[in-house]
């Protein structure tokens, strides 16, 4: 999205210092993730009255939560330039410790949760030691990781999937208020505080600075190891919260849950406009991003594309959003 | 390109580039206004002008980078009908650019002939290679079998050069060519061009600095304001300060501190057995208010240790700032803290974040100063912003705009800027006035001189000897990781200190 505000300072518009056409263009561009999520939106409620109803938008918003949160998780890595390859795995993992710590450790389902969530933001710990003090490339020590946590689940699973879960631990998932879901109040909460720390925290500038240019930042004072591991540990615990509200929403925690939404979660960030290279994004974006993908996916359900198609379809829409990006950049800066 | 066009035969014969009439426009930015330039063949033409005056434009234009909005250019007096950098290159015009574009893992050879590697069927014809670079690179003291890694910055350079002329090159652009070469690499590029210049090719060779231009230039053109100020074709004929004029387009009063001796004062610095690789000084005081200047070979010691002083450059050793003796800090964050602060000689690696906004590079070094449990206290960042902002003197519309938009010199005032508000008692600068233009080293001077007036002290580390004898009240001359000599007063000349660091 309009990554050329990574500052809280309104941004620069374009139509300044451009020709009105060309300004029209740029504004049409750097929003394109919005406008072509209204156009989704549009096609596919022509298509079918029923996608525009009030319940499947409830629908859009719960699909959406999970998706959003692990996108915000993996948003940050990227941030600081770096990549965690783990986090829907450290989800799947995580939430699989929280079931089981109250299934067979007899803890209260709280405190049971709580462990969960401990152990994913460790893990999140962890994955930023590794890289920053050992110096691991990112890409593979998270891809090490996945693979590391994917066989923990199935080894902690026995290949089943866990149903044992306390009513408490999936009343977020479940509970409604007048008609509303409350999972994705989670997200949107998230979201906010997130976009607080980026925008209005020592942190959050920090960590734009790191992704932008580490040695510069280092010079400046700002200790960029630190900084990553910071990032990472608060990544993992998105994940761990991501799979905590994935078990408790579909009330099971299968033998290989959250590993469906690996590439999901990294297209919904890079989509929303969150660079690769580091240093530029907001959560907006990660919001576009997300919603982007989800009307997608709900989209081609609810028209009734036969399911051979669905994933193709699901791709090329993603594939004009990012080269429509990428156009973007390249013209606009 | 070979056949020589007689209908170009009208014009002087020995023209092998004209460009004419060429104007470019960025939306309702007028980059170029009509340029016309002719380069004779067989000379070195230097490019003159002040960051923003339209060198880089018209460099990109003239290697196909950018195209003109109009105007046309003529290589051997015929017009080019289109501007790319295929076509350049084509018609023999090479840009070589000031980070030389190497592949450090490969040898030197097979750099030379990077992506024209001769070929049989697809394999790479290695003995051809071998005798073709060997041919190429006769004279020019490489050794073609040496991995690009380990040539020194000045081999880097010739290997450019004729990599550029081995692809066919006849006008080879230099862009700021002797930028972090000592006086003894840049005299061996200078003989190097010479060399190659007899052979007839053709140089366009852009630099900031005067004294390069006089030496190496036959013929100098000198833009402003995106027009042409003027030139001469007998550069002989001219002087530094007559060169001066017509970048700036009056008369600059160079700046020239009024030097003081601090050997009365008790000093607010101290150093002691300061040890580290490639280091080791024994003890240096600096005065309250004192400009203490640095300089020496590269890897003599004078970076090294000023690097040191702010933990970037593994060290042991103490430091008394202040009434308190502690160890050299070991990160930058500890020794902004101590009130050290350093601006980097690498602005695009170290200096500022590109992508940020001027104001964001303002503040961040001194944002845990600024800011209440974590949170920006923005108050406080907008004023320390707005006061470095105008006290540098940053040519920029606002500070919201990004770094990456300045020249390299209001980049520079950026990061000074960033720096200054940490409010140091030890401020170091590393080469402050490499590679921006004389009229924006004018304000960074004057800029340092100011702060030691409120008795900060300065350390200036910098090869230029005419900046060290304008700027500092002292100068330590390292070699072999300490210090040889420390001159001040009088001593303090080009002459005296030329001799010092190349003895």
């Amino acid at each position: 999205m309009s990554n050329a505000t990574v500052n809280a300072a309104p941004g620069v518009g374009m139509a300044k210092d451009k020709a009105s056409g060309h300004a029209v263009l740029g504004w049409v561009l750097h929003n394109v993730v919005w406008i072509w999520l209204i156009a989704l939106v549009a096609i596919f409620g022509a298509f079918n009255d029923y996608f525009l109803t009030v319940f499947n938008l409830q629908n859009v918003m719960v699909q959406a939560t999970v998706l959003g949160m692990l996108g915000l998780a993996v948003a940050l890595p990227l941030l600081v330039a770096e990549i965690d390859l783990s986090i829907p795995a450290n989800a799947g993992f995580s939430a699989a410790v929280g079931a089981l710590a109250y299934s067979d450790l007899g803890l209260p389902w709280f405190i049971a949760m709580l462990a969960g969530l401990a152990v994913g933001t460790f893990i999140g710990f962890f994955n930023g030691f590794c890289i920053t003090r050992l110096k691991m490339v990112s890409l593979i020590e998270t891809l090490s990781m996945m693979i590391i946590l994917q066989g923990a689940l199935l080894a902690l699973t026995q290949g089943k999937t866990l149903t044992n879960l306390a009513d408490g631990y999936v009343w977020i998932g479940q509970a409604t208020i007048g008609g509303w879901p409350i999972m994705p109040v989670v997200f949107l909460l998230a979201l906010a505080v997130m976009g607080v720390v980026l925008q209005r925290t020592v942190l959050g500038r920090s960590i734009y600075a790191v992704g932008g240019n580490p040695v510069a930042s280092n010079s400046a004072g700002i200790r960029v190891d630190r900084i990553k591991v910071i990032t990472y540990t608060i990544s993992g615990f998105l994940a761990a919260l991501a799979g905590f509200l994935l078990a408790s929403w579909q009330m099971a925690i299968t033998s290989n849950q959250g590993s469906s939404y690996l590439l999901y979660a990294i297209a919904a960030p890079i989509i929303g406009g969150v660079s690769v290279f580091g240093g530029r994004g907001n959560v907006r974006g990660v919001l576009g991003g997300v919603l982007l993908l989800t009307v997608i996916q709900v989209g081609l359900a609810i028209i009734n594309v036969p399911s051979f198609y669905v994933g193709m379809i699901g791709g090329v829409m993603i594939f004009i959003a990012v080269a429509i990006d990428a156009i973007r950049v390249r013209y606009f800066g | 390109m070979t056949v020589h066009d007689t209908r170009g035969m009208d014009m002087a014969a020995d023209t092998i580039l004209r460009i004419e009439d060429v104007t470019k426009t960025y939306g309702a930015v007028r980059a170029l206004r009509g340029v016309s330039l002719e380069i004779r063949r067989g000379t070195i033409h230097g490019l003159l002008g002040e960051n923003g005056a339209g060198k880089s434009t018209l460099v990109g234009i003239i290697s196909g980078q950018n195209t003109p909005t109009s105007g046309r250019i003529l290589m051997d007096g015929r017009p080019l009908e289109q501007v790319d950098v295929k076509a350049m290159e084509e018609a023999g015009v090479f840009l070589v650019t000031q980070e030389p574009m190497i592949i450090d893992n490969m040898t030197a050879a097979e750099n030379l002939m990077l992506g024209i590697w001769p070929n049989r069927g697809g394999f790479v014809d290695w003995k051809k290679l071998r005798a073709d670079a060997a041919r190429m690179l006769a004279g020019s003291g490489i050794d073609g079998s040496v991995t690009a890694g380990r040539l020194d910055a000045v081999s880097r350079r010739k290997l450019n050069i004729l990599r550029a002329m081995f692809s066919g090159g006849r006008v080879i652009i230099l862009d700021e060519p002797t930028a972090a070469l000592t006086v003894a690499d840049r005299r061996a590029l200078f003989d190097f061009m010479r060399r190659l210049k007899a052979q007839g090719v053709t140089f366009i060779f852009i630099s900031h600095y005067n004294d390069e231009i006089l030496e190496i230039c036959d013929a100098v053109s000198v833009l402003r304001d995106g027009s042409l100020a003027g030139g001469s074709e007998d550069v002989a004929a001219l002087s530094s300060e007559q060169l001066t004029e017509l970048v700036l387009g009056r008369g600059l009063e160079l700046f020239q501190r009024h030097r003081r001796d601090h050997s009365d004062k008790a000093p607010a610095v101290r150093l002691r057995k300061v040890a580290g690789k490639n280091l080791s000084v024994e003890a240096l005081d600096i005065a309250p208010g004192e400009v203490l200047g640095f300089t020496g070979l590269p890897g003599a010691g004078a970076k090294e240790l000023a690097r040191a002083i702010f933990g970037l450059h593994p060290a042991s050793g103490l430091i008394w700032l202040d009434g308190h003796e502690t160890a050299l800090p070991g990160n930058p964050r500890a020794a902004f803290d101590a009130g050290i602060a350093y601006l980097s000689d690498d602005r695009r690696k170290d200096g500022a974040v590109g992508q940020m906004s001027i104001g964001d590079n303002i503040a961040l070094s001194s944002l845990n100063a600024r800011s209440r449990m974590g949170f920006i206290d923005h108050k406080a960042e907008a004023g320390v912003v707005a006061r470095y902002f105008g006290a540098m003197g940053v040519k920029a519309p606002g500070p919201e705009y990004a770094v990456d938009t300045l020249s390299g010199g209001n980049q520079q005032k950026v990061c000074l800027g960033r720096v200054l508000a940490t409010n140091p008692r030890l401020l170091i600068v590393d080469e402050p006035t490499r590679g921006i233009d004389v009229g924006v080293k004018q304000d960074v001077l004057r800029i340092i001189d100011e702060l030691s007036d409120t008795g900060v002290s300065v350390i200036i580390v910098s090869t230029d000897t005419d900046e060290l004898v304008r700027a500092t009240d002292r100068v330590c001359v390292f070699d072999h990781g300490s210090i040889k000599e420390t001159l001040s007063g009088d001593e303090i000349s080009v002459e005296r200190l030329r001799a010092s660091v190349q003895a």
